[in-house]
């Protein structure tokens, strides 16, 4: 199993206030990949950094690398728009343009990387919005405003927006916290059909979520890592007591 | 797309019926090596081994799925059938390891009197349908399977029994002859009580039910 991202010394501020210190670590391919720690700790800076979309935010800084398939997204000739190509997000509310058809909603991605044949563009509508588990539920209307699904098919309707632009890497930031238990279970088995193909990283603060669909996990406290390896040995036989405290609920 | 306790499930319920393969496998070796004659001690100490490694595995899965999935209700009952299972088909083998060590140090039932090897060979048949019906009715989660076995363990109780009394009320055999058939009825009517409780786990995991068939 190769790595796909590798963080080296990371350290990320809003303003003067250092939310991320020294962070290392190696992400492997085609696994889950779940980031967990108490309110304000630091885990959506982090992975706002693994797709330059933290710097977006006036007064911030980043420094250390991070490599993605051993290339620093942060060297000066890397264009950011192609790093996030690369490295989808999905976000902790369903955002889908309200204004637009679910058909739209799943290429705008596409059309605004200038895909505007309609035959290509159809294939990738469906290829995505089956990825997404979506296509069934929403083949025979897709001209319908992708407003008008419910919670957990908007959210789906996102993670294929993200899929259709063909990432590599996705990041999802507590991409179930919007929704009800029954919406929140088919996006986290969907999660784990992603993962054949896809390197999917989520933030959540939903520990037992991160127990059931992830591979390894990181817990970060403070902005430090505080301990990182496969799920089983994080939340079987934990290493750091911290992380014994958090996950057996003493703090948090 | 299935829920994702259900791939742990699956791995969990494959890796007890390779168990239960090879605790048949081996619980019939150490048996026919005794009626044999044969020393089959290395072999049934070899899969002795390898049988108490898969049990440990199987705990340490049933560890990690209540970790990571938080089970209830029937996915709940399954992991802690699944995890007394495991520990019954090792101790089949640590029963099925001391025939052998028996056999290897006392010699095997062929120096014994005829009516002792055709007595152990009875309960030995019977002992053994017991092993494979406990198998089968977890393969298939099939409670009337599981349920017919207190017929059979209440035979090989009568029998473990029937020769006690028979040593007792003054069949005469050697001491040698004494010793090691009646540690191997001994072994083998343990053997026949876990396939009894691998029976009532079944039962358990299947309805939720606690059923007692001895």
């Amino acid at each position: 199993m190769s790595y796909k991202i590798e963080i080296q010394s990371l350290n990320a501020w809003f303003g003067s206030k250092q939310v991320l210190q020294d962070i290392t670590m190696k992400i492997k391919e085609n696994v889950v990949t779940a980031i967990i720690g108490p309110s304000g700790c630091g885990k959506t800076t982090l992975i706002r950094c693994l797709n330059r979309m933290h710097e977006l935010t006036p007064k911030t800084k980043v420094t250390g690398r991070v490599l993605l398939d051993g290339e620093d997204i942060y060297s000066e000739n890397v264009d950011p728009v192609t790093v996030r190509r690369r490295i989808g997000m999905v976000f902790q509310k369903p955002n889908p343009f309200p204004m637009m058809s679910i058909y739209d909603n799943t290429a705008a991605g596409l059309k605004l990387n200038g895909v505007a044949d309609k035959h290509r563009l159809d294939e990738i509508v469906e290829k995505s919005l089956r990825a997404a588990h979506l296509w069934n539920e929403v083949k025979l209307e897709l001209g319908k405003s992708g407003a008008s699904l419910s919670g957990g098919q908007q959210q789906r309707l996102c993670i294929a927006r993200a899929l259709a632009i063909e990432p590599e890497v996705i990041l999802m930031d507590e991409p179930t916290s919007a929704l009800d238990p029954t919406a929140a279970a088919k996006i986290e088995q969907l999660i784990r059909v992603l993962a054949e193909d896809y390197t999917v990283i989520i933030v959540t603060h939903n520990m037992q979520q991160a127990a059931r669909v992830s591979d390894f996990t990181a817990f970060l406290y403070l902005g430090r890592l505080v301990e990182y390896g496969s799920t089983k040995d994080i939340f079987e036989n934990p290493k750091s007591e911290l992380t014994e405290k958090y996950i057996t609920g003493e703090f948090g | 797309m299935s829920r994702i306790i259900d791939v742990g499930l699956e791995e969990l319920s494959v890796m007890l019926c390779r168990m239960g393969e090879l605790t048949y496998e081996t619980v019939f070796l150490s048996i026919t090596g005794c009626l044999n004659g044969t020393n089959v001690y290395p072999q049934v100490h070899e899969m002795s081994d390898a049988l108490v490694s898969m049990s440990d595995q199987a705990e340490d899965k049933t560890f990690e799925l209540i970790a990571r999935f938080q089970p209830v209700a029937s996915d709940l009952r399954t992991i802690k059938s699944y995890m007394k299972i495991a520990y019954d088909f090792a101790r089949y083998s640590r029963y099925a390891l001391d025939i052998s060590y028996i056999n290897e140090q006392l010699g095997g039932l062929k120096e014994c009197e005829e009516w002792i090897s055709e007595y152990i060979e009875k309960m030995s048949e019977k002992v053994l349908n017991m092993v494979r019906t406990s198998i089968n009715s977890l393969r298939s989660h099939n409670t009337e399977l599981a349920k017919s076995i207190a017929k059979t363990e209440q035979e090989v109780d009568e029998m473990y029994f029937g020769y006690l009394n028979r040593l007792v009320e003054g069949a005469s055999t050697t001491s040698k002859c004494t010793i090691s058939s009646v540690l191997i009825v001994r072994y083998l009517e343990r053997i026949a009580d876990h396939a009894t409780y691998i029976c009532e786990s079944v039962i358990y995991l299947a309805t939720g039910e606690k059923t007692t068939l001895r």
